[in-house]
């Protein structure tokens, strides 16, 4: 990092060595005031919780660890010069402060050597780090080259879900759309394709990459790699009105067997695998018409089911969470959902569209028997 | 009309009360008027911070709506910017360059009263949607096309783009005045290179804002047009593009937030070498550098859009541009530092908020640092840890800058100091409970902590840096509480301040504190940098020491400018033109003669301007 600064800082000193200053007073010790500093500067490690959900430490991809190495060097580097400035600064107020009887301490206006030093400095650091930025942007900017390619993805935001779209899931032209929860195998790049039905959302998965924005009218490109079977959690990051921030995703990278299994069994007809119970078909009904789900919600599967204006419910009964990663799975909270949407997600569009909740007090129209069957049903899209 | 005019006399200026502050054009006046206005709004924007860390100060907080949130998060950085920081700059500006200059107004008096009665309706104008419940809630920087009239039907946002609108009229009015001030007025003696550190601060700031603001009056204008006339700038469904906002408004908004810097960094430079008791260490290399990040400052717009998608080769541009324009910032730090070494440091509070000053705009700096790494920023953009990165350089800079300048120059406009003890109590609280509110916000962002989310869960572990940053909020509260009762304290009972209560070297303390109304009975011939410091030096030489200001003249024997009724008029007729946008009943095309009829007070108000008497009729 260079030569000491701190040397530098000692022989300047030392042109003002009893410059105006009263001999009395005890000999000022810097090494307590540098320990305090490093201790202070040291503070930011506390803030490493790799473990946190949407830690931007606890990488598990190749881009999000590129990223952070960046970051980590910075880290050290922003230390350092933290440790060196600010206790320059502490040492400076202890050292030169006023003493009775003190005299007027050399007019001095400047020193050319030291300006030149610590704009050169500085400068090839800074040009030093900002080079290998550079170099990192362009190795980030496509996936790896690999011998099926990337699996590609289109990504559409909503106000305020996410809807994700593969051409070809599994290699042989599979077409699958699916919702908030993105699908993908370990190890093999994923190419996302960026649009946005509205308004600028922003697509963030911390652990496996930096954020990328998606801007209606523009088709912006990222792509990320999971290198750990697991499920990480994302959100969107640029601010898109009332419920922004409950637009959360999450991504489940699976063993490349499980994704296949996935893959083929993704939208068979509900009933195929276990036959619907007779609630569940009640349900189905339901759905189909007095709920009129059916207007905005796609199944897979189910002749009529094609509305796009809301998340595709394929396999949702597989999913860990709905109403984009706001709820977990479960009766009790489906429960919640379906009574009264805006209750859970304030501003939400299926509130304010579906004319089973054009209510008095948005509350669903149909019965508690009427919405224990949807829910019945809605478990049953394995 | 102009023979109408003409015969309206104008205000005397011995009168008192609250007419001849409706009509004054005196700087020192225009300052206070400013410095008021500003702490008040300040006070609203630090009630809307309030509102939000209560609301964030647990897991699932159902506190407050996520519309008021956003309104909330919204107010916030837009009251802070536009009429807390900014208008507060603009007082310092008033107040003082006429007086560091040794002028004695500033070169368009009836210009500068218009600039703070514009600046005030605008400010009431961005208020007005409290109270027919249509808050802007975009965010600071409203982005299109969320903004747009399909996403945004309130009023709102109209609110939001008219009073930034007329804001910028006031800004843009007092720039020109004070470059023109600035550069023509100055006493002899002092070129260019022998001004105060503020004034060049102000001089580059005030470039910026003539150059800056142009570029968001285009965007606002486009984003009222597609609101209000139907435009398509940035409908999306026709083509219009989101970006093109972005684009405009981080144009302005970099230079912008130089413009939030740069006087606090004079004000600093100022209070440094009085308390060290020598001279501004480097003081051609603090100019140069001014200079240098306000030209810079023009290149680095796009670190704002690092995620927006405009391409590595874009990107590689602005993230060098951005890392450089540190250099000059961090060869300001060290030459503060080196105006400290070897000096003889007083620690009067003017000294312990321009240390806390550079203490925490290191950080901030730091924290910026690490943004312009864009690999690093495609983490870090839209997050808590910028949420940081911001509050320490407006905050621990900005705010802190100008409040050591509040503690500095008090003495000089009202001639009693502010409480030392109480202001010191003050400056820890700040520093303080700023630490604590906007320290963790480093942690939380990068554990994934997005901006502006009126909730998060608990399993997301951001629970404690919550819970710390809004009782970080609680101190700085306390710390605001603190400085009303010590401001009231002060002006009723403090302690009495000479001309020149801190020793100091530039020419505002050679006259009495507060300062007559003529500021200067002679225009002074400058000698140097450190004008007073020279003067007092070799009087003391001399053994003839200066033991009090500049004796006084009687006022009558200088001409100074007349107070006027047409700037308020104007100003006025300007709130109408914008605020005449907003009128609904009883239809809404009254709109349209309202707006015109705000247009014609304020072309009245011009032809009267133009047309009243020279001077008051007590002068002749």
């Amino acid at each position: 990092m260079g030569p000491c600064p701190q040397e530098r800082v000692e022989s300047y000193s030392n042109q003002f060595n009893g410059a105006g200053k009263a001999a009395s007073g005890k000999r000022f010790q810097p090494r307590p005031l540098i320990l305090l500093i490093s201790l202070v500067a040291l503070v930011p490690l506390l803030g490493c919780a790799p473990d946190a959900l949407q830690s931007t430490f606890g990488t598990a991809g190749p881009v999000a660890e590129k990223q952070l190495l960046l970051f980590n060097v910075l880290l050290w580097v922003m230390v350092a010069v933290f440790i060196l400035v600010e206790g320059a600064l502490l040492y400076s107020l202890v050292k030169f402060r006023r003493r009775p009887g003190d005299s007027l301490p050399v007019q001095v206006h400047g020193h050319t050597g030291l300006e030149i030093t610590w704009t050169v400095i500085p400068t090839i650091l800074i040009l030093a780090l900002g080079i290998w930025s550079v170099f990192t942007l362009f190795e980030l900017k496509d996936p790896p080259a690999t011998a099926d390619g990337a699996l590609e993805v289109t990504v559409t935001g909503h106000q305020w879900w996410w809807e994700f779209e593969y051409q070809d899931a599994d290699g042989s032209g599979r077409f699958i759309n699916t919702s908030n929860e993105l699908i993908v195998p370990v190890g093999r790049p994923v190419n996302l394709l960026l649009n946005s039905d509205d308004v600028i959302h922003s697509f963030w998965v911390p652990k496996l990459a930096g954020k990328v924005d998606v801007v209606p009218t523009r088709n912006n490109r990222m792509w990320f790699q999971g290198d750990e079977i697991g499920t990480f959690y994302g959100q969107c990051a640029e601010f898109c009105g009332t419920a922004h921030a409950l637009m959360k995703f999450r991504v489940h990278v699976l063993s490349e067997l499980d994704y296949m299994n996935w893959v083929d069994n993704y939208g068979q007809a509900p009933g195929t695998t276990e036959a619907l119970t007779s609630t569940a078909r009640k349900g189905q009904e339901i759905f189909m018409s007095t709920g009129a789900c059916l207007a905005c919600h796609t199944i897979e599967g189910v002749p009529g089911a094609m509305g796009v204006l809301g998340p595709n419910l394929t396999g949702l009964a597989n999913k860990q969470t709905f109403a984009s990663g706001v709820m977990d799975l479960n009766r009790e909270n489906l429960r919640q959902w379906l009574k009264n949407p805006d209750d859970v997600k304030p501003g939400n569009r299926m509130s304010e569209q579906a004319p089973v909740y054009q209510t008095a007090d948005g509350n669903i129209s149909l019965t508690e028997k009427e919405v224990s069957a949807l829910i019945e049903y809605l478990l049953s899209l394995k | 009309m102009a023979a109408i005019t003409a015969a309206i006399p104008r205000p005397t200026s011995s009168a008192t009360g609250i007419w001849s502050w409706l009509t004054t054009v005196d700087h020192k006046r225009i300052g206070v008027l400013y410095g008021v206005s500003a702490f008040i709004l300040f006070l609203i924007g630090g009630i809307e911070a309030g509102v939000m860390r209560l609301q964030l100060m647990t897991p699932d907080s159902n506190l407050i709506d996520p519309d008021t949130y956003n309104a909330m998060f919204t107010m916030h950085g837009t009251t802070m910017i536009f009429m807390a920081i900014m208008p507060m700059g603009a007082a310092f500006f008033n107040f003082l360059i006429p007086l560091m200059i040794g002028a004695r107004d500033v070169a368009f008096p009836r210009l500068n009263a218009f600039s703070y009665w514009v600046f005030l309706f605008g400010a009431i104008i961005m208020h007005v949607g409290f109270l027919v419940n249509a808050v802007p809630d975009a965010g600071w920087f409203s982005y299109a096309n969320l903004t747009g009239i399909e996403y945004s039907p309130g009023a709102g946002l109209d609110y939001w783009a008219v009073s930034l609108q007329v804001l910028g009229v006031a800004s843009l009015a007092a720039a020109f005045n004070f470059v023109v001030t600035i550069i023509n007025m100055r006493a002899p003696g002092m070129s260019l290179m022998r001004m105060p550190l503020f004034v060049w601060m102000t001089l580059i700031t005030s470039i910026l804002l003539v150059l800056a603001f142009p570029v968001i009056t285009v965007a606002l204008i486009e984003l009222t047009f597609d609101r209000l006339f139907g435009t398509v700038f940035f409908v999306t469904s026709a083509g219009g593009d989101p970006i093109l906002w972005q684009h405009l408004f981080w144009v302005f908004g970099h230079p912008e937030v130089y413009i939030l810097i740069l006087p606090a960094m004079g004000i600093v430079s100022e209070i440094l070498p009085t308390f060290s008791r020598k001279p501004l260490f480097g003081y051609p290399v603090v100019v140069f550098s001014g200079i240098v990040i306000g030209i810079m400052g023009w290149a680095v717009w796009s670190h704002h859009m690092f995620t927006t998608g405009l391409g590595p080769m874009a990107l590689s541009v602005f993230t060098i541009t951005t890392m450089l324009i540190a250099v000059p910032t961090g060869v300001k730090i060290f030459n503060w530092m080196g105006t400290l070494w070897g000096g003889s440091i007083e620690f009067k509070t003017p000294l312990l908020w321009s240390v806390g000053f550079i203490a925490l705009f290191i950080v901030g700096g730091l924290s910026g640092v690490s943004h312009a790494v864009s690999p690093s920023d495609y983490q870090q953009q839209d997050t808590y840890y910028i949420v940081a990165h911001l509050h320490y350089v407006l905050f621990g800079g900005s705010l802190m800058g100008l409040f050591a300048g509040v503690y500095y120059w008090f003495p000089k406009l009202t001639g009693k100091f502010l409480n030392e003890t109480l202001g010191k109590v003050h400056f820890w609280l700040w520093f303080v409970g700023m630490n604590m509110t906007f320290f963790p916000m480093h942690f939380a962002g990068l554990n994934g902590m997005p901006r502006r989310i009126y909730t998060y869960g608990t399993e997301y572990g951001w629970d404690n840096m919550n819970l710390i940053a809004s009782l970080g909020y609680l101190v700085l509260f306390v710390g605001a509480l603190l400085f009303i009762v010590l401001l009231i304290q002060s002006i009723k009972n403090g302690k009495p301040a000479g001309h020149d209560p801190w020793d100091a070297p530039t020419l505002e303390w050679t006259i009495s504190s507060p300062p007559p109304a003529y500021n200067f009975a002679e225009i002074p011939q400058v000698e140097g940098i450190d004008h007073y410091w020279i003067q007092k030096r070799k009087a003391e030489a001399e053994g003839n020491p200066i033991t009090g200001p500049e004796a006084p003249v009687d006022p009558s024997t200088i001409h100074m400018p007349s107070p006027s009724y047409w700037p308020l008029v104007i100003a006025f007729g300007v709130a109408w033109i914008g605020g005449g946008l907003f009128i609904e009943i009883p239809w809404p095309y009254i709109k349209y003669p309202v707006c015109f009829i705000g247009g014609i007070i304020a072309f009245l108000g011009v032809i009267g301007w133009a047309n009243e008497p020279a001077a008051a009729e007590s002068h002749h």
